[in-house]
């Protein structure tokens, strides 16, 4: 099995001026880094280049789908609007289908509510499945996400949250680590 | 001979070494795109392969 390190980007799954979900997105992406064997990177929605009057592998972007095709498990931080996820996450992800296949998941809910976004993250389940990807066990849900950070960003108490994340990337580098083994060794019959 | 073709190994193109098929997907056909539909199963099935080498992802039609 090769001894390459595994690829893990932090999706923030929003546009909306304002958003928190860039705190919390910052802040997992920092305690993914801090894994040793994992390389990792911050990929912001908002960045990419797509239009809106089509959809799909059609409106692929290349710098997005590099980084889908190298990855070998994803971090998707959602917030919740309306009862669900946001719609340009969905277009986003809808871009790339091969790069996802047999690719571990973890999805990281965000609302100002109490509920963290696990509405959102629930709506999430059966699209990524869809889409090839493996969902993990494990979510973390940042409720009462405004009053979570302050002006700078940064996390207040950084003691509730590091024991959640951390469990979630126990899982999530466990599954990456089989499903990449599986997918570059393991032959389908 | 078709056949034959179909099953050979799908080569990694910076590695150039044999990449793993490891999953059959079926892919729903777009509005009005009748060539992807296989009929039995309502879509064509695209097989994945990865490389075990780079981890490079490689797609071609199934069957």
């Amino acid at each position: 099995m090769t001894d390459r390190p595994l690829f893990i980007p932090v999706l923030l799954g929003t546009v909306r001026k304002g958003r928190v979900s860039e705190h919390v997105a910052r802040f997992v992406s920092s305690q993914v880094a801090a894994r040793s064997g994992v390389e990792t990177e911050l990929i912001d929605i908002a960045s990419l280049s797509m239009p809106i009057d089509d959809a799909g592998e059609s409106i692929k972007d290349s710098g997005f789908a590099a980084k889908m095709e190298r990855m070998d498990g994803l971090v998707i931080v959602s917030p919740e609007y309306n009862h669900g996820y946001p719609g340009l996450l969905k277009h986003v992800l809808d871009s790339c289908l091969k790069e996802y296949v047999h690719k571990a998941v973890g999805i990281v809910g965000v609302s100002a509510g109490p509920i963290g976004g696990a509405r959102g993250v629930q709506g999430l389940l059966p699209v990524m499945r869809e889409l090839g990807l493996v969902n993990i066990f494990w979510d973390v849900y940042f409720s009462g996400a405004h009053k979570l950070f302050d002006e700078s960003g940064n996390l207040k108490d950084t003691t509730a949250w590091t024991p959640r994340v951390d469990k979630f990337l126990n899982e999530l580098i466990w599954m990456a680590k089989v499903m990449r083994h599986g997918r570059e060794e393991i032959v389908l019959d | 001979m078709e056949e034959s073709l179909i099953k050979q190994p799908m080569m990694c193109p910076k590695c150039n070494i044999a990449m793993n098929r490891h999953a059959e997907k079926l892919v729903e056909p777009r509005d009005g795109d009748a060539a992807q539909d296989s009929g039995v199963l309502g879509g064509a099935i695209e097989e994945i392969h990865s490389c075990p080498g780079c981890g490079g992802v490689g797609a071609r039609a199934g069957s």
